[in-house]
C-alpha cells in the first residue's frame, strides 16, 4: 500500500488487514445489496446420475412402459434388490398384461399389496434385481443338525431345468443327478413329487367323477388346485368360483402331509424330529406352505409340536446356489434313485410340470375311475391340450359318463377368459386346468432363467423333454402306479375317504375384501 | 394438465394423490439413479414401515426422497397408506432466507435449488426449515447440505422431474401450481378425500402438494406449521441489514479519516 509521505512500498501486518477488511466488507455489501447474480436450473445440487431413456421426454406425455410393481417387505416368495433396479418397467409388463394382476383393482389399497407369487416378473426382470426369497440358509441350518430328519421332494419340472444351471443344454433331463446331488447334499430321504401328483389325480379325478355323477353336490366345471399362484388368484378375484375349484390339495401339500404321517410311521421316527423340504420350480409354492391351514399332519397327529407340512420351499435356482456351493460336479454324478414308499411315479405324473399336463393325467384316470378299464392308447396322447396355445380345449366321450368336455389355459391372462365364461353361466366345459405360469411349471417363477423374458423356444424344449420322459415310462396311468395301490391299501383307505379328506384336500378363503374390485 | 412444461414465466409443482400411491417406490429409485446417489447397505434395508418411525422420516443426505408406509384407519380397517416425503419447495423459503451467502434459491420455475460452491457451511437452512428436510454430509471433508432439487437440470430440459416421470399409477403429477391447485379440488370433490390441500397455504404455500382420503396428521404431516411465509417474520427488520451494514462501514470509515488527520502513522 502506498504511504502518503512516499515511503518504500511495505506490506504490513496493519495494512494487510486494512486490505482484506475493506475487500470483505464492500463484498458483504455489496452482496446484501443484491447485487450477486441469481442462480440457474443448471447450478443445482445432483443430476449427475441418468434414468432410462424413456423418461427423458419433454412435456408431460406419458411413458407406455414405466416404474414397477410393489412388493411387500414381508412378501414370503419374492424380493427386490432396489440397487439393481433400472426402473425398465418389465415387472408391470408381464404383471399387467400376462398375469393381469397388476391394476386389475381399483385404488387406494386397502391392507394388501396385491400378489400371488408367481415370480414371472423374476424372469422378465433384466438386471437380476427381483429373485426368490433365499431360504437356502434354513435348509443348510437343518442338514447340520445332526438331530434333525431331513426329508426333500422334487417337483416334476424341477428336472427338466436345473441341468441348464450347469451348462447342459435347455430341456435336459437331470433326474437322476438331481436325486445325487441331493444325498450328496445331506438329505436323509429323496421323494418324488411325482408320487403325490398321482395322487393328486386319483383324489382329483375321484372328485370329478363323483361331480359329474352329482354324487358331489358341486358345481362344473370343477377346476384344478395344484397351482396355489392360480388359487389365490381365484382367492381375489373370482371368489364366487371358489366352489368350482377342486379341493384336492397339490402335490407338494399331499407329499408333505404324507411324509410326516404315512412315512414317519412306516420308518418309526418322531414327526417333530421331520424337516420337510420341496424343490420346486415355484416361487408360489413358499407362499403355498405357509398357508395357515397347511397343518394337516399336526392336527392329524393332534401335536402341535410337529412344524408345518412343509417347512420350506427352495425353487431350482436356489438348489442349484447350493450344490454349487458345495462344490458338487454336478454333471459327473451318476445317476440314482428316489428312496421307496414315495419315490415311484407314471408318466401321467411327470407331465404335470407343463402346461395341459394335468389334464391328460386326469382324463386317463377318469376313464378308469369310470369305467373300471384301461384307457385306450390315443388319451396316452391327447394333442388337443398339448402345446403353448394361450386356452386349449378339447372332448374325450367316456363310456358310462358321456362326453367330457375340457379346457386348459396357461398364463392368467388367459383364465380370465375362461373364469369370466364361468362367471357368466356360459362355460361349456367339465373340467378347466389352469396354470399360473405360461408354459407351465416348466417355466415356472423358479426354474432356471434360459431367456429374458421368456420365450415359447425355450418353453418348447422343457415340455418336449417332459412328454419324452412320459411317453419312455413303462408306466403311463397314475392309477396303475403300484405305490399309490400300497398307500389306499395301508393308510388311506379309498380317494376321498375320511383321513384322505383331513390329509389331501382343503378349503379356500376369499380374498376379496383385500381391495376394491375393478370397475368394469 | 399442461403438456408444455416449465415455460420460463409460469410456476410448477407436483401434485402427490396419497390414495393413488401403490408403494412401488420407483420415485425414490429413479432419485437415486437420476442424481446418483449412494446407497447405503444399511438404510436400503429398511422398510417403508420402518422409515416412517424414524425421526427424520427416512431423509439423509443421500436420500432425498423416502416412500413411508402408515397404518391410518378408514372406515373402521387399518388401510395402507404409502406417503412420499422429500422438499416442499416453500413458495417462500426459510431455507433461502436464512442463507446469507444465497446458497439457497428459489428459481421462479418452482425448484429451491443449492448450489454448493457458494455455501459457507453454517447450516442455518437446516435450522430454518419448517419441515425438517435439509441434511448435513456429516461424513464428508468438505461437507454440504443435500435435499431434493425438484430435478432442476430436468425442468430446464421441459422434462418433468424424474420421480413423476417414472411413477406407474398416476400418484404423482407435474404441471402448473394453479392448475394443479385446480386438479386437486376436483379429485377432493369426485373421490370424497379430505378437503384440505397440504402445501396450498403451509408455510405460505409449498410447490409440491398434497391430497388424502385419510387425515394428514395421522400420517404425520406437521399440520401445525404455520401459513404465514416463514421469511416474513423476520423479514421486517433482517431487511434493514444491509443498510446498517453499510452505514456502518460508513462511519467507521469516518471515523478513521478522521483520526488519522493530525496522526503520523505508527510505523
Amino acid at each position: 500500500m502506498a504511504s502518503k509521505k512516499g515511503r518504500a512500498k511495505k506490506l504490513t501486518r496493519r495494512s494487510f488487514l486494512k486490505l482484506f477488511g475493506g475487500a470483505s466488507l464492500a463484498g458483504i455489501s455489496l452482496n446484501l445489496a443484491g447485487c450477486s447474480k441469481p442462480l440457474t436450473a443448471d447450478r443445482a445440487a445432483g443430476g449427475e446420475g441418468w434414468i432410462p431413456t424413456q423418461y427423458n421426454i419433454p412435456g408431460n406425455w406419458p411413458t407406455q412402459v414405466r416404474g414397477r410393481v410393489a412388493i411387500d417387505p414381508t412378501n414370503p416368495s419374492i424380493h427386490r434388490d432396489d440397487q439393481k433396479c433400472i426402473l425398465c418397467g418389465q415387472c408391470i409388463e408381464v404383471c399387467q398384461n400376462v398375469q393381469t394382476v397388476y391394476g386389475n383393482y381399483e385404488l387406494p389399497l386397502k391392507n394388501d399389496l396385491i400378489c400371488i407369487h408367481c415370480g414371472q416378473c423374476t424372469h422378465w426382470c433384466p438386471s437380476g434385481a427381483i429373485a426368490e426369497v433365499d431360504d437356502t440358509a434354513k435348509v443348510l441350518k437343518a442338514l447340520n443338525d445332526p438331530e434333525i430328519h431331513v426329508v426333500v421332494q422334487t417337483a416334476p419340472a424341477t428336472r427338466v431345468g436345473l441341468g441348464e444351471e450347469f451348462g447342459l443344454p435347455v430341456g435336459t433331463n437331470v433326474q437322476g443327478k438331481q436325486v445325487a446331488a441331493l444325498k450328496k447334499l445331506g438329505f436323509d430321504a429323496v421323494f418324488d413329487t411325482n408320487f403325490t401328483a398321482d395322487l393328486t389325480i386319483m383324489e382329483e379325478g375321484t372328485e370329478l367323477v363323483k361331480r359329474l355323477t352329482g354324487e358331489l353336490k358341486e358345481p362344473l366345471p370343477q377346476l384344478t388346485s395344484c397351482c396355489p399362484g392360480w388359487v389365490k388368484f381365484v382367492e381375489y378375484f373370482y371368489p364366487d368360483l371358489i366352489h368350482h375349484l377342486s379341493s384336492a390339495k397339490s402335490p407338494q401339500q399331499m407329499e408333505g402331509a404324507l411324509i410326516k404321517t404315512y412315512y414317519a410311521k412306516a420308518k418309526g421316527i418322531d414327526p417333530k424330529k421331520i424337516y420337510s423340504v420341496s424343490i420346486m420350480p415355484c416361487t408360489a409354492k413358499k407362499f403355498e406352505c405357509q398357508r395357515p391351514e397347511m397343518i394337516s399332519a399336526s392336527k392329524h397327529l393332534e401335536d402341535d409340536k410337529v412344524t408345518p407340512d412343509v417347512d420350506v420351499v427352495l425353487t431350482t435356482r436356489e438348489l442349484a446356489r447350493m450344490i454349487k456351493s458345495a462344490g458338487i460336479d454336478f454333471n459327473s454324478l451318476a445317476d440314482e434313485k428316489y428312496d421307496r414308499l414315495m419315490g415311484e411315479s407314471t408318466g401321467a405324473a411327470i407331465i404335470f410340470g407343463t402346461t395341459g399336463g394335468v389334464m391328460e393325467a386326469a382324463v386317463r384316470s377318469a376313464w378308469y375311475l369310470v369305467t373300471n378299464e384301461q384307457p385306450p392308447a390315443e388319451l396316452w396322447n391327447l394333442t388337443p391340450v398339448r402345446g403353448m396355445e394361450g386356452i386349449k380345449e378339447g372332448a374325450v366321450t367316456i363310456p358310462g359318463a358321456g362326453e367330457v368336455r375340457v379346457a386348459v389355459a396357461h398364463g392368467l391372462g388367459n383364465a380370465r377368459k375362461l373364469m369370466d365364461q364361468v362367471r357368466a353361466g356360459k362355460s361349456p366345459y367339465h373340467f378347466i386346468e389352469v396354470m399360473a405360469c405360461p408354459g407351465g411349471c416348466e417355466y415356472g417363477g423358479g426354474q432356471p432363467r434360459a431367456s429374458a423374458p421368456p420365450s415359447d423356444q425355450v418353453r418348447e424344449r422343457r415340455t418336449k423333454t417332459i412328454y419324452e420322459m412320459d411317453a419312455k415310462c413303462p408306466l403311463r396311468n397314475s392309477h396303475d402306479n403300484p405305490e399309490i395301490a400300497q398307500i389306499y391299501k395301508d393308510f388311506l383307505g379309498t380317494p376321498m375317504s375320511h383321513i384322505a379328506h383331513e390329509l389331501l384336500h382343503t378349503e379356500y378363503t376369499s380374498r376379496a375384501d383385500s381391495f376394491t374390485p375393478k370397475k368394469v | 394438465m399442461s403438456s408444455a412444461v416449465n415455460t420460463q414465466s409460469k410456476t410448477f409443482g407436483v401434485l402427490v394423490d396419497i390414495p393413488k400411491c401403490i408403494g412401488c417406490e420407483s420415485c425414490s429409485v429413479a432419485c437415486k439413479l437420476y442424481n446418483d446417489l449412494k446407497w447405503d447397505p444399511k438404510r436400503k434395508a429398511k422398510t417403508a414401515r420402518e422409515r416412517a418411525q424414524e425421526p427424520n422420516k427416512g431423509l439423509w443426505a443421500d436420500d432425498w426422497t423416502s416412500i413411508n408406509l402408515y397404518e391410518p384407519e378408514k372406515n373402521g380397517q387399518k388401510v395402507l397408506r404409502f406417503v412420499k416425503t422429500q422438499c416442499f419447495h416453500c413458495l417462500e423459503p426459510a431455507c433461502a432466507s436464512a442463507c446469507f451467502s444465497k446458497a439457497f434459491q428459489k428459481l421462479p420455475q418452482g425448484p429451491v435449488i443449492y448450489d454448493q460452491s457458494l455455501c459457507v457451511g453454517c447450516r442455518y437452512c437446516m435450522l430454518a426449515c419448517p419441515f425438517d428436510i435439509l441434511k448435513y454430509e456429516w461424513e464428508k471433508a468438505i461437507p454440504g447440505v443435500r435435499k431434493c432439487q425438484m430435478c432442476a437440470q430436468r425442468g430446464a430440459n421441459f422434462q418433468i422431474p424424474a420421480c413423476v416421470s417414472v411413477c406407474p399409477t398416476g400418484a404423482l403429477t407435474c404441471g402448473e401450481r394453479d392448475e394443479l391447485l385446480a386438479e386437486a379440488r376436483k379429485r377432493i370433490k369426485e373421490n370424497g378425500y379430505i378437503d384440505h390441500i397440504f402445501g396450498e397455504k403451509e408455510a405460505g404455500g409449498t410447490s409440491w402438494l398434497y391430497i388424502s382420503d385419510v387425515p394428514f396428521d395421522q400420517m404425520r404431516f406437521r399440520t401445525d406449521v404455520t401459513t404465514r411465509p416463514m421469511p416474513s417474520y423476520s423479514e421486517g427488520y433482517m431487511k434493514l441489514t444491509p443498510l446498517v451494514g453499510i452505514s456502518w462501514a460508513a462511519v467507521l470509515t469516518g471515523l478513521y479519516v478522521y483520526n488519522n488527520k493530525w496522526k503520523e502513522p505508527l510505523d
